[in-house]
């Protein structure tokens, strides 16, 4: 597979804290990657590293396939866009003159493209209003916009719907969705709002105490927590003949036990297993969402903050 | 590095405190020469310009401080340190570009109070006789003094990431060494000996007079100690210069001690700064 960053034996220490411990991720391209961890897990850190506002203690990552010790990464690092905890903007200017103020430090040398970037962030209306008096919705898009000023590939964002309001979930969420379906930027996008991310991630990475817990894809993922029936019978041969006859998906998990991933009709199950003199012992519907999954990936309710 | 230097000045462009110090400083230097010609009017004195020309040196001294602690610490305050550092620019250049711009702010504020002055001054007064070459080397030092004071400056703005704790930081410095300046200058300023009169208590008449020494001058060892502090300190050089010179030695040696702040503050500042975590 192909990653757009990946990291090794990543550890960042402020003085004995240790926020990040030998850490590792892998980030595909194309990907919307949702990082997720309780408060204080080591997000934050994570993004500051790979944004250059602070030096790992020890390990490395790479972006682009550049290691963090060459010097070519500050080459690399022109290719992403981050918001990182909150927008970076000044708040004494339009929101123009901050795309200006972006497209300068960049290097652009045409405004011309700002009406567009406005436009595809919902903030052509905006006018001479200075950012000091938006909404708190509105500063992230701006935040967002900033970010996309040098059309780069990755964009990491931090927290993006903390404090807004469900209309501006929403509008974020679909910003996102569009800016990876038709400009195919990957996003990490750092989060413990985890309904919101699941509408949104191809892959996930579960963070707790400074490690990777688990890398996952949505799709691993939705198998993983997909709603199932448990069934408990005297004989599973019958019951996988039974299903195939049903053409329903199931997994045998042991001589009397299985898993019925579908939808049925349980009174037909049972007279079709009772005539071919198979029982029925028990019968549980089970589900995971990915609330639960991360519980039970980090143990629960225990908490190190 | 262009680019960055570009974003700054496009920045100190639309900056409110960097515009209200500019024209702040060219009426205070038309006040101070307008006041000072009606002045010396009232006591049939003439009026020079030099007289009131150089006290922008001190004036600098509190402006200067205030002005980099908000200019510099808003990239902290509102994050947009982070739009430079995300986007590849190296510390070092961020740290120069920074500098740069400061310290061609604290040259317009001396250079504002400077033409304020002459376009009163010069039709009133006109230049005396000799003075320009003076005038030209106290102003090129104060130039240089000028950047000196915003390099050290620079230090605190951009390693310290609380706006406000900066420019509390960085005011307070200013004014602390202001006053050490000027104790030093009033030290430096006593004279050897004084005229000392002796009077009948009864009479009140002068019995015997005579030159005694003042114990407060300053000699040997501890005097060069003075001297070189007064000369070498960024606000020594500031009530100086005010002063059309006052105690210092000689001009260039000025030069050469605001050259070595300005490379000092500068390498340290770059790796204080390389070193720093960003929030």
């Amino acid at each position: 597979m192909d990653y757009i960053l990946t990291a090794e034996s990543l550890s960042k220490h402020y003085k004995h804290f240790k926020a990040l411990d030998g850490f590792s991720i892998h980030v595909p391209r194309g990907a919307i990657y949702g990082f997720v961890g309780k408060n204080g897990a080591g997000k934050t850190t994570l993004i500051r590293l790979i944004c250059g506002l602070q030096e790992p203690t020890s390990g490395n990552y790479t972006l682009y396939g550049t290691k963090n010790t060459q010097p070519e990464i500050t080459k690399c690092r022109r290719k992403m866009g981050a918001v990182v905890e909150t927008p970076s903007i000044y708040l004494n200017m339009t929101a123009e003159d901050n795309l200006k103020e972006q497209y300068r430090i960049i290097g652009l040398p045409s405004f011309d493209d700002i009406p567009n970037l406005l436009q595809l962030v919902g903030l052509e209306n905006t006018g001479r209003k200075k950012v000091k008096h938006f909404s708190l919705g509105m500063k992230q898009r701006l935040g967002i916009a900033i970010a996309l000023a040098g059309n780069p590939d990755l964009l990491i964002l931090d927290e993006p719907v903390n404090g807004l309001d469900p209309q501006g979930i929403i509008e974020m969420r679909e910003l996102i969705l569009k800016l990876n379906q038709k400009r195919q930027i990957t996003f990490l996008i750092s989060s413990h709002i985890l309904d919101e991310l699941s509408r949104l991630a191809t892959h996930y990475g579960f963070i707790d105490s400074g490690h990777m817990v688990k890398e996952i894809s949505a799709e691993e993922l939705e198998a993983a927590c997909r709603k199932c029936l448990r069934i408990q019978v005297s004989d599973t041969n019958i019951l996988s003949l039974v299903l195939d006859e049903m053409d329903i998906q199931y997994n045998i998990l042991s001589e009397n036990t299985a898993d019925i991933f579908a939808k049925i009709n349980i009174s037909n199950l049972t007279l079709t297993l009772m005539n071919k003199g198979c029982e029925i012992i028990s019968l549980t519907e089970r589900g995971e969402s990915l609330e639960s999954f991360y519980l039970n990936l980090i143990g629960g309710g225990k908490t190190n903050e | 590095m262009n680019k960055l230097l570009s974003a700054d000045f496009a920045k100190l462009k639309v900056n409110k405190f960097f515009w209200l110090c500019t024209i702040g400083m060219f009426l205070f230097g038309i006040f101070m020469m307008t006041t000072h010609y009606i002045a010396m009017n009232q006591y049939h004195e003439n009026a020079y310009i030099t007289n009131v020309l150089f006290i922008y040196a001190t004036a600098i001294a509190i402006i200067i401080p205030a002005f980099v602690s908000l200019f510099t610490g808003t990239e902290y305050s509102d994050g947009t340190m982070r739009n430079k550092l995300v986007i590849g620019h190296t510390r070092n250049h961020i740290y120069t570009s920074n500098l740069i711009c400061c310290c061609a702010a604290g040259l317009i504020f001396c250079f504002s109070y400077i033409v304020g002055t002459l376009i009163i001054g010069i039709p009133l007064c006109g230049i005396q006789d000799g003075t320009l070459q003076g005038i030209v080397i106290l102003i090129l030092c104060s130039f240089a003094m000028s950047i000196a004071f915003t390099a050290f400056h620079t230090i605190i703005s951009m390693t310290c990431q609380n706006k406000a704790l900066a420019a509390v930081v960085n005011i307070l410095i200013s004014v602390f060494m202001l006053v050490i300046s000027i104790y030093i200058l009033n030290k430096l300023a006593q004279p050897e000996t004084y005229e000392s009169l002796n009077h009948d208590p009864d009479t009140g008449q002068i019995m015997s007079s005579g030159i005694v020494s003042n114990p407060d001058y300053l000699e040997g060892t501890i005097r060069s100690i003075y001297q070189f502090f007064n000369d070498f300190l960024p606000t020594g050089q500031a009530v100086n210069i005010t002063q059309n010179g006052g105690l210092i030695q000689e001009p260039y040696l000025l030069a050469i001690y605001s050259s070595i702040i300005i490379l000092a503050s500068i390498v340290i500042g770059m790796l204080i700064f390389r070193k720093r975590d960003i929030k």
